[in-house]
């Protein structure tokens, strides 16, 4: 037993050098016998792969979370760092070779489609039984749950909100807006104080800015009957929501032609450049804003999506899980990473180093309880209106096809009207949902 | 046989007009307005790439086409935090690797091309030429299993194997070209000679292909040295990756690096011109009069 | 040796038919010919072991591969087959999809060969001229020309393309506060990346920035091959630059324009990142899809990697249709 459990070791800490491909899923390191003691993983090692540029000081919080969980387990942490543009592509290639990791941050919107295709691990019992069942933010893990169980651990999360610019609104008398009417009097007062300013440009390749006009006029996306899936963008509230959206552009003038085919980055651009009096836009960019452009300190600031006559319009809770990957032989090393990360002082930590807020309730409201004027608005949406997209690999497919972007641009563009385009993309949607 | 192989077309043989002055004043003038137009377009976005690495508000820059003003930050940053001090000695050692081998293998099977008739010839041409049509995506998962398999995976070596394959095809269709253009008069007359096969070679092919080497060797550089896909999915290891991988690392989800961008892409394309510079002294004629003559 | 001097523009040229025996390997008695065949006394494996290491290279390496793209594309393969290993074969259908789908025919199609042309054809055409024109400088400014063009390919496709998206911003670009300053239109008012012809212009101006200094390396590196005293003798006889041109240089360039040709237009029929970076490239706007686009949103988008496949295995097809194309009629088949 003994001499087994060395060699054991002995031969974990030689691959942990590297010498064989990354990534332990399924064919590498052999696990120390047995799980006599459930917390003493030493000589092990856990890969995990986290997104890029999330963080801004992601190297020394590793550094310092490799420590701290060095000390409680014994094992060591292997971090690899993946940019967000082609990490799609890279789980793919990794699932297909087996070269998972054991852990890995997933977008909310990729769980759903790892966990179908039976690559992600259920994490629903740890989660009990770690008593974290209730406190944990409904919306990521909504994102998360597929046939009733969960398979990604809620991490952080951003939503989108209005992000506008203060100093004109005062000096301009301008309100936050409670509705959509008062958003189009806000807007009308501030072009008639700045004429050069755009005041709520309509971004035709961002679906996520859209979603709140849809939801606001009591449509949505996609329902679901039983197994099969059917859209709803061109049923009359979606549309009515739309008209309203992209009437901001094509009926005011709130907009610039050359919005038409912006993404978020190009809005922000724009705001930067003190273009722009109001735009949609996530809770992590008033920091990013002020980084950019210390200008700007003092003179932005957020309100939540007003609703269409009263309350708030749903905006999309986007963020990350961390998954644990079924092919992973160090189940339970690799849950007590995750529990590490997204709970307690560290969650806090990377809440407040990368400007999302964590996935813990009770953190989320020590968070609200702080009353920063640029948190405070984007936590409420994400406490009172923070809503999924369908959660449906499917969904993954219509989004990887641009529905909703070809959607918005054909109507900005002028070559569609509202009902003709959602009618399309509808019908697209229809076609993917019945595939 | 050495006096065949003269390797500037500017000393000229006696009896040749030397070119080197203009006949009318008016040709060196339109040379220069040329030359000023070709560096200002081939330049121009590079100009604006580096600029906005070295501008203190490279995302507000509009169309300003000076910078703000000077900053080092960017390129401290990427390469301190971005970690492109790796990126960058792994991805030399893949080019150089690149380039070694296509230059080689490309040169063997150029001449067994061009100076030799046998079945298949044109098959094996135009099949050659197929891997460059195969769209790179669609190879992506068949070709990492296939580099798994061979136990390849996660080696700067196996990535190096891959590019040569991408390379081979433009490295083998011009070399031909090259090789099908030295007489082979030159070459009987070394062997007239007594030279062996290999002397040949070195002595009398390899100089006269020169150029080509250097064109082919060029392209194999930077079709390494660009490569992503193959890169991001085989390389298990961020200590392995290279800088294409890395300029990617400033492109976040939801916002972009846009001076860490700019400062990278500068660093990744210093290297290419330093392995230019180096390599097209050789980018010169080497067939003149001489060897012609006898 | 000096019976080895053959006529100005014969020996050197490899596209005179007249030198050229179509087959056999057995030295005729002129030495003058271009015996292609003339080591042919070695053993007749000598051509394939010199090959051998190119061959197994690609073979090893691609074969296979290429083999499981074709077998992908019969299936419908996704995410869910990938995990688990297990085929999902469907047929021809994927083709069916593809061709079937008129929105290729109508928009991708046209798009992609009408794009492919212009950028094949000015690249190359401005790829020569650059190198006809860096020829006739010295060595010294012959190497800042070659350098400065360098940088145009050394550029990151993805920095070039973002920095052209930048300068043709219609906000805040340069091109909108120059035609501002001229007074020709309102910045903002005109988007050029919703409109197919304007978008394509810049696509095109990008592509070919991008893609003229491989045409001039190449081709500069094919004129150092051609020795002063062919122009010289041309000269003497009273021939223009142009006529020499035609007479002289082009044939001798044969074998370097038909690579770079049909490289380029390989590579141009393929164009993807280029377009996916501008916006609207990336799928918002139908009307300016092309073929490496629309496979990308169609197939690997979406997760689908037999439709992917099946897009692959017919665009290798088409190319190497064109590319025999090209090689039966533009470039004599004698020369490759």
């Amino acid at each position: 037993m003994q001499r087994r459990s060395t060699v054991a070791v002995t031969g974990t800490l030689v691959l942990a050098l590297g010498l064989a491909a990354c990534g332990s899923g399924g064919g590498s390191g052999s696990e120390t016998t047995g799980g006599d003691e459930a917390t003493d993983f030493s000589g092990e090692t856990l890969t995990v792969w986290i997104m890029e540029g999330t963080n801004p000081d992601a190297d020394a919080f590793f550094d310092e979370v490799t420590a701290a969980f060095e000390e409680e387990t014994g094992a060591d942490l292997q971090i690899e760092f993946q940019p967000w543009a082609s990490a799609h592509d890279k789980f793919t290639t990794a699932i297909a070779g087996g070269t998972t990791p054991d852990v890995a941050e997933v977008g909310t919107t990729w769980t759903g489609e790892f966990a179908d295709v039976g690559a992600l691990a259920d994490l629903s019992d740890r989660i009990a039984e770690a008593g974290l069942e209730d406190d944990l933010v409904p919306g990521l893990v909504e994102s998360a749950t597929l046939d009733g169980g969960v398979y990604g651990m809620p991490w952080y999360a951003g939503v989108r909100s209005v992000v506008y610019r203060a100093d004109l609104f005062e000096a301009a008398g301008i309100e936050a807006p409670t509705s959509w009417d008062e958003l189009v009097a806000a807007a009308d007062a501030l072009k008639a104080a700045n004429p050069e300013i755009i005041p709520f440009p309509v971004a035709g390749d961002s679906q996520y800015g859209a979603m709140p006009f849809i939801w606001g006029a009591g449509g949505d996306l996609a329902v679901q009957d039983g197994d099969t899936w059917t859209s709803e963008v061109s049923s009359p509230e979606s549309v009515e929501g739309l008209e309203f959206y992209t009437g901001l552009a094509t009926e005011h003038g709130f907009s610039t032609a050359a919005a038409t085919t912006w993404k978020e980055t190009d809005l922000l651009a724009a705001f930067e450049q003190g273009q722009v009096g109001m735009m949609i836009s996530g809770s992590w960019t008033p920091g990013k804003i002020v980084s950019d452009v210390p200008d700007m300190e003092g003179k932005i600031g957020a309100f939540p999506i007003p609703g269409q006559t009263e309350g708030l319009s749903d905006s999309f809770l986007g963020g990350s899980h961390l998954g644990v990957f079924e092919a992973s032989e160090k189940q339970d090393l690799a849950w007590t990473f995750v529990e590490m990360m997204t709970t307690g002082e560290f969650a806090e930590a990377w809440g407040q180093q990368s400007g999302y807020f964590p996935g813990q309730t009770s953190l989320l409201e020590k968070v609200i309880e702080e009353d920063d004027p640029m948190v405070a608005p984007f936590a409420q949406q994400m406490v009172e209106a923070g809503r999924s997209v369908p959660v449906t690999p499917l969904y993954g497919q219509i989004q990887g096809k641009k529905t909703l972007e070809t959607m918005l641009q054909s109507i900005l563009s002028g070559s569609a009207t509202v009902q003709e385009a959602a009618d399309t993309a509808a019908a697209d949607m229809d076609e993917t949902f019945g595939s | 046989m050495s006096a065949a192989v003269v390797d500037t077309p500017t000393a000229a043989p006696a009896g040749q007009t030397l070119r080197a002055r203009p006949r009318r004043p008016g040709v060196a003038a339109a040379k220069t307005v040329g030359l000023v137009a070709l560096l200002a377009f081939s330049l121009f976005p590079a100009y604006w790439m580096f600029s906005s690495a070295i501008d203190p508000q490279a995302a507000t820059r509009g169309a300003r086409l000076l910078p703000a003003g000077v900053t080092w930050d960017n390129f401290v940053s990427v390469i301190d935090d971005g970690g492109f001090g790796h990126y960058l000695r792994n991805s030399v050692l893949v080019a150089l690797g690149t380039v070694l081998a296509s230059s080689v293998v490309a040169l063997l099977a150029a001449v067994a091309v061009s100076r030799f008739r046998f079945r298949f010839r044109k098959s094996m041409l135009v099949l050659i030429l197929m891997v460059q049509m195969v769209p790179l995506e669609a190879l992506v998962i068949p070709l990492f299993l296939q580099m798994r398999n061979l136990n390849m995976l996660n080696s700067l070596l196996g990535l190096t194997i891959v590019y040569l394959a991408f390379a081979l095809p433009f490295a083998i269709w011009t070399l031909r070209g090259f090789v099908a253009a030295v007489p082979v008069e030159l070459e009987e007359a070394a062997y007239l000679d007594g030279a062996s096969w290999g002397r040949m070679f070195w002595k009398i092919l390899v100089p006269l292909v020169a150029p080509g080497v250097v064109a082919t060797s060029v392209f194999s550089f930077i079709t390494a040295w660009n490569e992503f896909i193959f890169a991001l999915t085989f390389l298990q290891q961020s200590s392995k990756y290279t800088v294409p991988i890395g300029l990617q690392k400033f492109f976040g989800e939801n916002t972009t690096d846009w001076g860490a961008v700019m400062a990278a892409s500068t660093i990744i394309t210093l290297p290419v011109l330093v392995f230019f510079v180096l390599v097209q002294r050789n980018l010169s004629s080497g067939l003149t009069a001489g060897s012609v003559k006898g | 040796m000096a019976d080895l001097r053959a006529a100005p523009g014969a020996s050197l040229d490899p596209a005179a038919p007249a030198d050229r025996p179509t087959s056999g390997t057995a030295p005729t008695g002129g030495t003058r010919r271009r015996r292609a065949g003339g080591l042919g006394h070695r053993s007749p494996l000598r051509p394939w072991l010199l090959l051998a290491p190119g061959l197994v290279v690609l073979g090893v390496l691609l074969l296979w591969p290429l083999v499981r793209v074709v077998l992908l594309s019969l299936q419908d393969y996704g995410l869910r087959q990938i995990a688990s290993g297990e085929s999902n074969w469907v047929g021809l259908q994927n083709y069916a999809d593809i061709l079937g789908d008129s929105y290729l025919w109508t928009t991708v199609l046209p798009n992609t060969v009408l794009f492919a042309l212009a950028c094949v054809v000015l690249t190359v055409a401005l790829g020569t001229a650059v190198a006809l024109f860096l020829n006739t400088l010295g060595g010294f400014w012959r190497g800042v020309g070659a350098t400065a063009i360098m940088v145009a390919w050394a550029v990151p496709a993805i920095t070039g393309t973002y920095v052209w998206v930048w300068i043709f911003d219609p906000l805040n670009g340069l091109v909108a506060s120059v035609l501002e300053g001229v007074g020709a239109i309102e910045p903002g008012t005109v988007n050029w990346f919703t409109e197919r012809l304007s978008f394509y212009a810049i696509a095109t101006l990008n592509v070919v920035h991008h893609g003229f200094p491989f045409v001039a390396i190449t081709v500069l590196a094919g004129l150092m091959t051609i020795p002063n005293e062919l122009h010289e003798a041309a000269k003497v006889d009273g021939a223009s630059a142009w006529r020499r041109f035609w007479s002289i240089t082009a044939p001798i360039l044969r074998p370097v324009f038909a690579v770079v040709t049909i490289l380029s237009t390989i590579w141009d029929f393929k164009v993807f990142t280029q377009i996916y970076l501008m916006p609207g490239g990336n799928g918002g706007n139908k009307d300016v899809f092309n073929l490496g686009v629309w496979s990308y949103i169609e197939s690997f988008a979406q997760g689908k990697y037999g439709m992917g496949s099946a897009i692959a295995v017919l665009l290798t097809l088409i190319l190497l249709g064109i590319t025999l194309v090209y090689m039966r009629t533009l470039f004599k088949e004698e020369e490759l």
